[in-house]
């Protein structure tokens, strides 16, 4: 791959990658924050207070890590498997 | 892709920093200005020149003026089309009249639904007045407030209000920021030796590279804080997981604790009167007093205008804290009984409270806001000199390769730069300069920010070919001129059109116009030393070339 599409290739990694993986810690940090007895209102909270810090991590990670190719899978995979993990607990009856 | 973790966080730092840094600047200098965008407004709209007002009384005065707005029209339009012709009925779902401690005017929103289901984003409509309290009388032509109707939504979303884009881009630039501090810490290892160096007499690139360490890591807690809040402020635009993916859960769960606040989720349908508001709002007032916080009201909400279940929220003025409004309490609108008095926030609420509070300062304290305008010029003069280190140190070297790089970029960062300034300080002129009787009085002056910017990036541009031999682009210097010559003619035209000059309103001690025009002054002085600086430097360019 030339440095051009491995720079385009992270850069995409840092901000669309990030952002799935960010959204699916906001999910499952509210279905957590549900479970733990959090109102809607603070499980939500929490989690917009926790993911930016969340997101600044992963976009750095995304330029130092050794492998894109991991960055991608840990970013989507991580995304995809907290949306649904928060979405099993969140749909399940409490 | 990079041979260390430095190298990494060294490019990370280096194009985030350029690429975002160009909006960046342009949302810390918007914010900047966004700290005293009420004195702003004072200034642009000579007949509000007058003290800060408490809440007027809702019932004689602001409850006839809301039944009155009509939706914005251009909104109107869209959603006719939208509907394919003729609309519905228009209800009044919500009325909010919202003042601080530095309004004299106030702000009064009405929303209205326009379908059955009010939770359909485009069934909603919204419309504005704006009054002045001693008489309840609106605003004649509504004139557009220069602070905190165009300098703030710049600072939030660049008006670019096509799908929210510009809150995504300014999103993604406070993550860059975010990104670039982390980056930044990384890469200037020897920090604290760092913080206490300035070399102000070296050459140009290691003294900026100085100027940008101190700026960068003396403000380093505020910038940090301040694009942490500004994006969690936003988390909702960025997240929306309650309106999307768990919509149904977030519906079920909301209503419930509706319900256990003993508040109403949603209209009966079944019209009521509203009883008097004024007193819920002396009720809310005793009800502060008693719990050890008295203090002046800061918003009244009335949520289903009209229906048997509507509510009166009424929220105290933050002035005296951090957290912006709250110690809201919750009255049946049709009897003015409790409904529900807000406790004290949780943990959670309380840390996000503060945070957006920190970032909005609507509290009563001049010094501290004075250095929020301090942090926010740190963060320009940071970005500003990561540019020019960015150039001068790859100007020789593009030079003799005759690559444009360093050439774009430094012509990009004199048209944000000066630019804005050229732009922000041409709508204070025209400001003074249109006549009062002009129709389309507003878009004229954002016509006059948005043209002066776009003058200032084609002379950028045109003023740029220096930079092929690696000379200083003559830009810089012309625009600070303009700056100069725009900013003192703002003081002068103020004076002359509406005779208050630096003179009488220091004297008078009204300061909101004397903040602005003592600015100015100082703003066009340091466009015009810098001018004279670079003019002195432009003279000699021998001598730097023998020392380096």
């Amino acid at each position: 791959m030339s440095r051009r599409a491995a720079i385009v290739s992270r850069v995409l990694a840092a901000v669309a990658g990030g952002w799935l993986f960010a959204w699916g810690f906001v999910v499952l940090c509210l279905a957590l924050g549900r479970r733990a007895g959090l109102s809607w209102a603070d499980a939500q909270t929490l989690a917009w207070l926790l993911v930016f810090g969340v997101y600044v991590t992963t976009a750095c990670w995304s330029f130092c890590a050794a492998r894109a190719a991991r960055v991608w899978l840990v970013l989507v995979g991580g995304g995809l498997l907290m949306t649904g993990a928060g979405w099993g607990l969140m749909a399940a009856p409490t | 892709m990079f041979a260390s973790f430095r190298h990494s966080m060294t490019w990370l730092h280096t194009w985030a920093g350029l690429v975002l840094g160009y909006v960046l600047v342009v949302v810390f200098f918007f914010g900047t200005l966004s700290v005293f965008d009420r004195e702003i407004d004072r200034w642009a709209i000579p007949q509000t020149r007058f003290a800060p007002q408490p809440m007027p009384s809702f019932d004689t005065m602001l409850r006839p003026v809301l039944e009155r707005i009509r939706p914005e029209p251009a909104d109107l339009a869209a959603a006719r089309e939208r509907a394919g012709g003729a609309l519905p009925a228009l209800t009044p779902v919500e009325w909010t009249a919202y003042t601080t401690h530095r309004d004299p005017v106030l702000l009064l929103y009405t929303e209205f639904a326009l379908g059955k289901d009010p939770a359909e984003p485009d069934a909603v409509l919204y419309g504005h007045a704006t009054i002045d309290p001693r008489d309840g009388r609106l605003l004649p032509g509504d004139p557009l407030k220069l602070g905190s109707e165009f300098f703030y939504p710049m600072h939030i979303g660049l008006h670019l209000t096509w799908h929210d884009v510009g809150y995504w881009i300014v999103g993604l630039s406070a993550l860059a920021m975010l990104c670039a501090l982390v980056s930044g810490v990384v890469i200037h290892r020897r920090l604290f030796r760092e913080f206490f160096t300035f070399r102000p007499r070296k050459h140009v690139q290691r003294s900026t590279l100085d100027l940008h360490n101190l700026t960068g890591v003396a403000a380093l807690p505020f910038h940090f804080f301040f694009a942490l809040s500004g994006l969690t402020i936003f988390a909702g635009m960025y997240f929306p997981v309650s309106e999307t993916l768990l919509k149904p859960q977030a519906q079920v769960a909301q209503a419930a604790e509706a319900r256990a606040r003993g508040l109403p989720a949603r209209a009966a349908g079944v019209a009521a009167p509203l009883a008097s508001v004024d007193a819920m709002v002396a009720e809310a007032r005793r009800r502060w007093a008693a719990r050890g916080m008295p203090g002046e009201v800061g918003m009244v909400q009335v949520e289903h205008v009209g229906d048997r279940d509507s509510v009166v929220a009424v929220y105290r003025a933050g002035s005296d804290r951090v957290a912006l409004l709250g110690q809201a309490i919750h009255f049946e609108a049709t009897t003015g009984r409790v409904l529900h008095e807000e406790p004290p926030a949780t943990a959670v609420t309380g840390v996000n409270d503060f945070l957006t509070g920190l970032h909005l300062q609507q509290f009563h304290h001049w010094l501290l806001r004075w250095l929020y305008v301090a942090g926010g010029l740190a963060g320009c003069a940071c970005i500003v000199t990561g540019f020019l280190f960015f150039v001068e140190k790859r100007k020789r070297q593009h030079a003799r390769a005759g690559v444009g790089g360093a050439r774009w970029a430094d012509a990009m960062a004199v048209a944000t730069v000066t630019g804005m300034l050229v732009a922000t300080t041409a709508m204070l002129v025209a400001n003074r300069l249109l006549p009062e009787a002009l129709a389309g009085r507003n878009d004229w002056q954002q016509r006059a920010f948005w043209g002066a910017w776009l003058l200032a990036f084609v002379h950028a541009a045109w003023r740029s070919r220096p930079l092929r031999q690696a000379q200083p682009s003559p830009a810089w210097r012309e625009q600070c001129i303009a700056v100069a010559a725009l900013a003192w003619t703002a003081v002068a035209l103020n004076a002359a059109t509406t005779g208050d000059h630096l003179l009488r309103t220091l004297a008078q001690g009204y300061w909101p116009v004397a903040g602005v025009d003592l600015a100015l002054l100082i703003a066009g002085a340091c466009a015009a030393g810098v001018a004279a600086r670079l003019r002195g430097r432009r003279r000699a360019p021998q001598l730097e070339g023998h020392h380096a």
